[in-house]
């Protein structure tokens, strides 16, 4: 074989692996990985869907009409995921997204009330943070809410050598804490496939 | 002459990128001086020489990540354990997570080119860490998620033709994962499942039957999560190419059993004391790694390579020299890329699960291994009236002394 053309050979190897060195090093996971968790994007969909849900519900209405701005304590997502993990802060926007949504779509109707957990996790904060002294109002136990606002999460998920599924349930409530019964209910289901790629 | 020359030169540069690839595989100065302090039980000081690394998304990330998760969870600060433990398994879960250029530059020139996502028992274990800290957190669905997922990861090596006989034994292997699921099952009053679990665990290793015993959990209010001896490490063979997982269960010798005093008198263990798992042993089973992942495709390319260079060379109108090259571009192939030895040093050999059930009230506890010298003493740890505190323990030859439980773990919630 002509040596000229071994040579061009052996420069276009060289100039290949050397693109593969400076592609591959020092570069983390790629940003389009793809995993079945809930993400933002699943957040923002679900929330909305449900403060309009509970905005348009008659039932609720008729409770403000007679009675007035709603007290309502917000509670984080309670996780019933298979194999999913989902932290205190993503189990807390999922509600407290709805909260912001309501505050702002319809102010009067609603008071809305920490949770205890979440009071006294910033009172925690106030006393460890010498110097600061941040105003968290009256104490969960001096308000009585009358309503909760809370959800449900489940999923079935499944993982074989190919893909990874996960079919959620969102599961959303009001209810009324004195009479023990639901004043509004929906739900948000969705699933998410992720194929599993080379070396994955 | 010229055109020797020529190929000199490239060849010092390509061997350089055979040899070198990018950097010492998952290792720096910091890296080595934190695992140094994380074995002599410097564990704050690991984390903050880890907390760099573990913020920089290499392909490192996550491997960095579950280093810190260790060393926070052995300082007991839960907060930094869970969040080292989360990007880890955010990752773990995800996938596609290797760029063509990765990938690529895996097979060609250094598997540790490649985003480390952990060998299957080195998933399975970021995946009961997480779950162990919201366990101690008192985050029973949390914890239930996590270690839920260390099973399902197993599931998950089985090749899909495998047999079913392959695939049962793949699914209930993990046993420290069911005893764990079976424990935040119970806590969450999901008592059927919880039963469950335990009795897979002791399906699996009748030893288990005391550490899987339901009543003994339900009364239990003090846990001992118990981290003793040194997981598999990789190494490679002379030619660099070959990697194994070592030592072997043989080679390290049977793990010795814990000893537990509580107010200075022998606790009764009562076959509490036997190891629910050893990593070592788990290591050797094929469908606990996938470390020939990259060897198995290179491989079979480079046998392809080979098979069209003879093939050329035996045409009737052969082209000798490209029959020779596609040849010895397959031989290197099959011979090239240095191994991936990156690894999770901090695992341990076993977890000893000892659930405890003493006086509501400060006890003075001491774990020890008689055979081996190791033994360590946590003064005031508060046995609760209701529920269960957890104190997690790594035990190492350099970690023997007195400490002081951590006030603040004293009540913890999620």
């Amino acid at each position: 074989m002509d040596s000229k053309i071994l040579n061009s050979k052996f420069r276009c190897l060289l100039l290949g692996l050397l693109g593969l060195w400076a592609g591959g090093c020092a570069s983390g996971p790629d940003p389009k990985a793809k995993n079945t968790a809930l993400d933002a994007g699943n957040l923002v969909e679900i929330t909305q869907k449900m403060a309009q849900s509970l905005a348009a519900e008659p039932r609720v209405q008729e409770v403000i009409q007679k009675e007035g701005p709603l007290k309502v304590v917000v509670e984080p997502v309670e996780n019933h995921l298979r194999a999913e993990v989902l932290p205190r802060g993503p189990a807390d926007a999922f509600t407290a997204r709805l909260r912001v949504l309501l505050s702002k779509s319809a102010p009067e109707s609603f008071t809305w009330i920490m949770n205890r957990d979440a009071f006294n996790s910033l009172r925690k904060k106030e006393l460890e943070t010498p110097g600061t002294h941040l105003d968290l109002g009256p104490s969960p136990e001096s308000i009585q809410p009358r309503y909760a606002l809370y959800a449900e999460f489940y999923s079935l998920a499944n993982e074989d050598s190919e893909h990874r599924s996960s079919d959620y349930l969102c599961v959303y409530k009001l209810t009324d804490l004195q009479a023990r019964t639901i004043l509004w209910t929906d739900k948000y289901e969705l699933k998410k496939v992720a194929v599993k790629a080379f070396l994955d | 002459m010229k055109c020797l020359i020529m190929h000199f030169q490239g060849s010092i540069v390509l061997g350089t990128l055979l040899l070198a690839g990018c950097q010492p595989p998952g290792h720096t100065v910091d890296i080595d001086h934190a695992l140094n302090d994380y074995f002599v039980g410097d564990y704050s000081h690991a984390a903050q020489l880890l907390r760099p690394a573990a913020s920089t998304t290499d392909e490192n990330f996550v491997l960095n990540n579950v280093r810190l998760g260790s060393s926070y969870l052995a300082a007991y600060d839960l907060d930094g354990a869970e969040g080292a433990f989360l990007r880890a398994y955010d990752v773990m879960n995800s996938f596609g997570v290797n760029t063509g250029g990765q990938s690529a530059g895996a097979v060609l020139i250094s598997e540790s080119m490649k985003v480390w996502k952990g060998e299957p028992f080195e998933r399975a274990m970021a995946n009961f860490y997480l779950g162990l800290v919201y366990y101690i957190r008192h985050d029973y669905q949390n914890a239930r998620a996590a270690f839920e997922n260390a099973l399902f990861k197993l599931r998950d090596y089985a090749d899909s033709e495998d047999k079913k006989e392959d695939y049962r034994r793949q699914d209930s292997n993990f046993t420290i994962a069911y005893i764990m699921l079976g424990k935040a099952l119970q806590r969450l009053g999901e008592d059927d499942l919880a039963r469950a679990n335990f009795d897979k665990a002791v399906k699996l290793q009748p030893s288990l039957r005391a550490v899987a015993d339901y009543k003994l959990n339900a009364a239990s209010n003090v846990l001992l999560v118990v981290d003793y001896g040194h997981g598999p490490q990789k190494e490679t063979t002379f030619d660099n190419a070959v990697v194994g997982l070592t030592p072997t269960p043989r080679q390290a010798g049977p793990i010795p059993l814990p000893r537990v005093k509580v107010d200075g008198k022998y606790y009764e263990l009562g076959g509490l004391d036997r190891p629910p798992v050893d990593l070592l042993a788990l290591a050797q089973e094929r469908q606990w790694q996938s470390i020939d992942t990259i060897r198995a495709i290179k491989s079979a390319v480079g046998t392809g390579l080979i098979a069209g260079g003879a093939y050329e060379g035996l045409r009737r109108h052969r082209d000798v020299g490209a029959a020779a090259a596609l040849i010895g571009a397959g031989i290197l192939l099959k011979a090239s890329s240095q191994a991936d030895v990156r690894d999770w040093e901090m695992l341990p050999r076993t977890v000893f699960i000892l659930p405890l059930k003493l006086l509501p009230g400060a006890h003075d506890i001491t774990i020890n291994f008689p055979q081996e010298n190791y033994s360590q003493s946590w003064r005031n740890v508060v046995a609760p009236a209701e529920g269960e505190l957890t104190h997690y323990v790594r035990m190492t030859r350099m970690t023997n002394g007195e400490y002081d439980f951590p006030a603040s773990l004293a009540h913890t919630e999620p």
